[in-house]
């Protein structure tokens, strides 16, 4: 049973994207997901001040579950929840999909602190998490 | 009425929030690739420098600090004011006046996009304009 969880925390800590990556059909409940990923932000709060690289590798763990972190300049924060899966594979997973927010950040229609409601944006960062992560 | 509200307050306010979205955008897009920064001192040092030279193709000339929280960001050479022409100095303070607030409404729209990305970068502050002797200008930053 694997579990990878991707979710898009905003300046103001709110949470403007999420998604559950596991393959096509297991869709699991999310509850638990999203209340560990959530919980991890303070963890991520106080390694962000710590160290100036962008990504933080393991923030937090619980009960086998990992957290894996990525802070961009403007304070937003992209977490992972995952079983262990390989960190440089998430990095440049972390990577691809900064470049996918930069983008949709940039449209003039977009404000930072809504959610991302975009299918685009949605098909994209599936199809990078079946390509890098598997 | 028309004149009034192309050139009145609430001109100088639309330019100033659309300078502030831009502003938000623009920082987010040109610390990619660099590593995060620590306190406001870095911060306008980073908009001084890497934020400036992609913006108007120079760096800012010189920065002051009272080491309270107010930052003065002075551009000898705006490239937003270069084709504006400059009453010759010593000639009658109120041509240099008339053309000190014809510059200022040009500078409404700069000053938002510092204030933007310096506040998605996390330092909450205001920027006040200022055409001091054009074409060179200054930005007063007062962080809160």
């Amino acid at each position: 049973m694997s579990t990878l969880t991707f979710v898009i925390v905003g300046q103001e800590d709110h949470p403007i994207y999420e998604v559950d990556l596991t393959g096509p059909k297991e869709q699991q409940t999310q509850y638990l997901h999203q209340f560990v990923l959530h919980s991890s932000l303070d963890a991520v709060d106080e390694q962000m001040w710590q160290s100036k690289e962008p990504h933080l590798k393991v923030v937090d763990r619980f009960n086998g579950l990992s957290v894996t972190a990525f802070v961009t300049a403007g304070s937003c924060r992209f977490l992972m929840l995952h079983d262990g899966r390989s960190d440089d594979a998430i990095r440049s997973f972390f990577q691809e999909v900064y470049e996918l927010y930069l983008r949709v950040l940039l449209n003039p229609f977009h404000t930072p602190t809504t959610r991302i409601t975009s299918r685009e944006f949605d098909r994209k960062v599936k199809l990078l998490a079946k390509r890098l992560i598997g | 009425m028309f004149h009034e509200k192309q050139s009145g307050p609430a001109a100088a306010a639309a330019l100033e929030a659309v300078g502030y979205r831009v502003g938000q955008q623009l920082a987010e897009r040109y610390t990619r690739d660099k590593p995060r920064l620590g306190d406001a001192l870095e911060i306008i040092k980073f908009v001084c420098k890497d934020f400036w030279q992609a913006l108007f193709k120079k760096q800012v000339d010189n920065l002051k600090t009272n080491h309270r929280g107010v930052y003065v960001l002075q551009d000898n050479g705006f490239r937003w004011l270069q084709r504006l022409s400059a009453p010759p100095p010593g000639s009658d303070p109120a041509r240099e006046e008339a053309a000190r607030q014809l510059a200022l409404s040009y500078l409404h729209l700069p000053a938002g996009i510092v204030r933007g990305a310096l506040c998605h970068l996390g330092v909450s502050c205001t920027v006040e304009p200022d055409p001091k002797q054009l074409p060179s200008c200054t930005f007063t930053v007062r962080v809160m």
